[in-house]
């Protein structure tokens, strides 16, 4: 059975297949990333019809800044006493409570700051950057990628494991030595019946530049990518170029199981973030969007009732009043692992479905440094030191601050059960088991340490997780459920989308679901 | 030489011989949200002590503790199943709690059942 050159190339398509499929769906505006570049078009206006907004997250603001500019009246009902939920920046006097923890209040320097929650904004989540452009938000690039980074791994096994080796070695090794051996198979006429003579020549051709490799016998003998023993410089000094690993070497130490890490769709360059911090998004709402006179700050939703006609929904506020605010329609932004808790008064199909969601245990932890040895040292310019320590995955250098005397960088980034196990520690042991991982890679780690800011989103009152996620039985039995009104109630959020834990699918929600809102009220 | 080597050896066989201590397994992976008395938190994390679904059928109990609900993850990648038993049966006879053990026959053969999940990408945001 003689394979065609179409049926092999889609036989190996097949194997990377949901990326290449996504790739090329998004080509035709099908993607499942920020499918929409802007907001609904609210026609013939609210008429001062009345909006309960619950949650001033960007879900939230989105909605309460368009729903506002078409003429709703609308009011935001906030438990915490500032906007942007999940979008929060710690910096110099913020302050977090972990339930069942200490409070701790940040001491970084004036301007210095952790993204603890959201803190890269891929080139494709034209929504976010919409309000990014609207409300004039300064960006700055967000790396989240750098050859020059390490890898260390802990689990590997041989003379590569447990030491930091350069992503720049690594990668250049696994493809030049992976290409080699394939350049040596295709010579050997294995893949003669795949292919025809000329594709078998253009085939060698690519592999011979993918994989660096040389001469007759398509060998890899290394390349001036991964990097140099001695630089070149100037006079005599043409430099001495490194010498690649032993391929059974790279392929013990595991290093390769994260090159991939930034290679999927929500990962890829351009990326930004705000200058500053995240909160600078939810900023611009609040100030440039003037949303910021429609929040009722440190008020907390106690019931929520509708009776076909209006929704009333009971709070309390930061003095202990009680109050109850009505409105025409309501869109409730809480996420769904506290809405549930909530005596929210929703039908029994959407107090069912609301149990399909899971949430994520997630957790950060921003280190000050007293000087940024990273960059001074090691020539390392943001990115991420990557491992197979789950409960680290990664170092993230910061963006911000180029060539400063200082920095913050990010010490941990994990989720689910390592998540909850680094949870259980108090701030101080997390900070010491921060330390601890990231002075095996940097000698200077633990000495420039200042200060610290820790999150475990799973313990943080109002979200209870970092993001929800769908099981595919959950996402065709309860998701859709949840995406109809409740009559007069609408949920909106990051989980009511499929760019779950993005602030963009927020934003998309909250556009989707205003859309509808408007679409009945003017017709009612 | 042959000492150094033998080190190592005896290192990582003495844990295998001692039985996994549950309190403590408890402790590090589960206590920051259900608390260091099982006292839970009202409206985000279950109060185990005095838990009804938590004393009552073995088999839906180990299932969340392999599989997650809600807002707990998953321990099946994170731990063994005589470390699951352990934590479990230390929590059905603490704080009042008077359910019998769980063994780790239980979640082997919830594992051995299971339809495998397919490896989801670093759910990194």
């Amino acid at each position: 059975m003689d394979m065609t050159r179409r049926s092999f190339l889609e036989g190996l398509g097949q194997i990377g297949g949901t990326s290449l499929l996504l790739a090329g769906m998004e080509a035709f505006g099908m993607g499942i990333a920020s499918a929409q570049t802007a907001p609904p078009p609210l026609q013939g206006g609210g008429k001062g019809k009345k909006v309960i907004i619950l949650g001033a997250g960007v879900a939230g603001l989105t909605s309460a800044y368009e729903l506002g500019r078409a003429g709703y009246d609308v009011t935001v009902i906030e438990a915490r006493s500032f906007a942007g939920g999940r979008s929060q920046t710690a910096r110099k006097g913020f302050q977090l409570t972990e339930l069942g923890g200490e409070t701790q209040t940040c001491q970084f320097d004036d301007g210095y700051y952790i993204n603890h929650g959201p803190w890269r904004i891929p080139f494709h989540h034209r929504s976010t950057l919409h309000y990014v452009k609207q409300f004039g938000i300064e960006v700055e690039l967000f790396n989240n990628d750098n050859d020059n980074s390490y890898i260390y791994t802990t689990q590997g096994k041989g003379p590569l494991a447990r030491k930091p080796l350069r992503k720049m070695e690594v990668a250049a090794d696994a493809r030049g030595n992976a290409a080699e051996i394939l350049a040596k198979v295709t010579q050997s006429g294995a893949l003669d019946k795949q292919f025809g003579a000329d594709d078998k020549a253009l085939f060698l051709e690519y592999l011979k530049t993918e994989g660096y490799l040389e001469g007759k016998d398509y060998a890899y003998r290394g390349t001036e990518g991964r990097g140099w023993i001695s630089k070149p410089g100037a006079g005599l000094h043409p430099g001495v170029p490194s010498k690649p690993y032993a391929f059974t070497d790279v392929l013990d130490s595991g290093a390769w199981r994260v090159l991939a890490s930034v290679s999927e769709w929500d990962q890829q360059r351009t990326m930004f973030q705000p200058k500053g911090g995240m909160y600078m998004i939810p900023t611009g709402f609040v100030t440039k969007g003037g949303v910021g006179d429609k929040i009722r700050f440190s008020t907390v939703v106690e019931k929520i009732r509708q009776n076909g006609r209006t929704v009333d929904v009971s709070v309390v506020d930061g003095t202990g009043q009680r109050s109850v605010v009505s409105g025409d329609y309501c869109i409730c932004t809480i996420p769904l692992s506290v809405l549930k808790s909530i005596d929210n008064g929703l039908s029994a199909p959407k107090q069912t479905a609301m149990n399909g969601a899971a949430y994520a245990p997630v957790g950060k932890i921003g280190l000050q440094m007293k000087r940024r040895f990273w960059e001074e040292n090691h020539w390392i310019y943001g990115g991420h030191i990557y491992t197979d320590d789950m409960d680290i995955v990664s170092v993230s250098l910061p963006s911000t601050g180029w060539l400063g005397p200082k920095g913050v960088l990010l010490g941990y980034y994990q989720f689910f059960a390592n998540a909850a196990k680094v949870s259980a520690l108090t701030h101080a042991q997390r900070t010491d088991f921060a330390l601890s991982f990231g002075e095996k890679v940097f000698p200077e780690y633990r000495d420039s340490f200042e200060t610290s800011f820790s999150v475990a989103w799973h313990r943080v009152k109002y979200n209870l997780g970092g993001w929800a996620m769908w099981s595919d039985e959950s996402r065709a039995r309860d998701y859709p459920v949840l995406l109809e009104p409740d009559d007069r109630i609408y949920l909106a959020g990051e989980h009511l989308s499929y760019i779950g834990g993005w602030q963009a699918g927020g934003i998309e929600s909250a556009w989707m679901q205003i859309a509808a809102l408007h679409k009945r009220a003017s017709v009612a | 030489m042959r000492l150094s080597l033998l080190a190592p050896a005896l290192l990582l066989a003495a844990p295998a011989l001692a039985a996994p201590d549950g309190a403590s397994l408890f402790a590090n992976n589960c206590s920051a949200c259900h608390q260091a008395h099982g006292e839970g938190i009202e409206g985000a994390f279950p109060k185990l002590a005095g838990n009804a679904f938590v004393q009552g059928d073995p088999k839906a109990v180990a299932e969340t503790l392999l599989n997650g609900r809600g807002g707990m993850p998953s321990f099946k990648d994170q731990l063994k199943d005589d470390e699951l038993s352990a934590i479990i049966s230390t929590v059905r006879s603490s704080w009042g709690n008077t359910a019998p053990p769980i063994p780790p026959k239980t979640f082997t053969a919830i594992r051995n059942g299971a339809v495998p999940v397919p490896a989801k990408p670093t759910p990194g945001h």
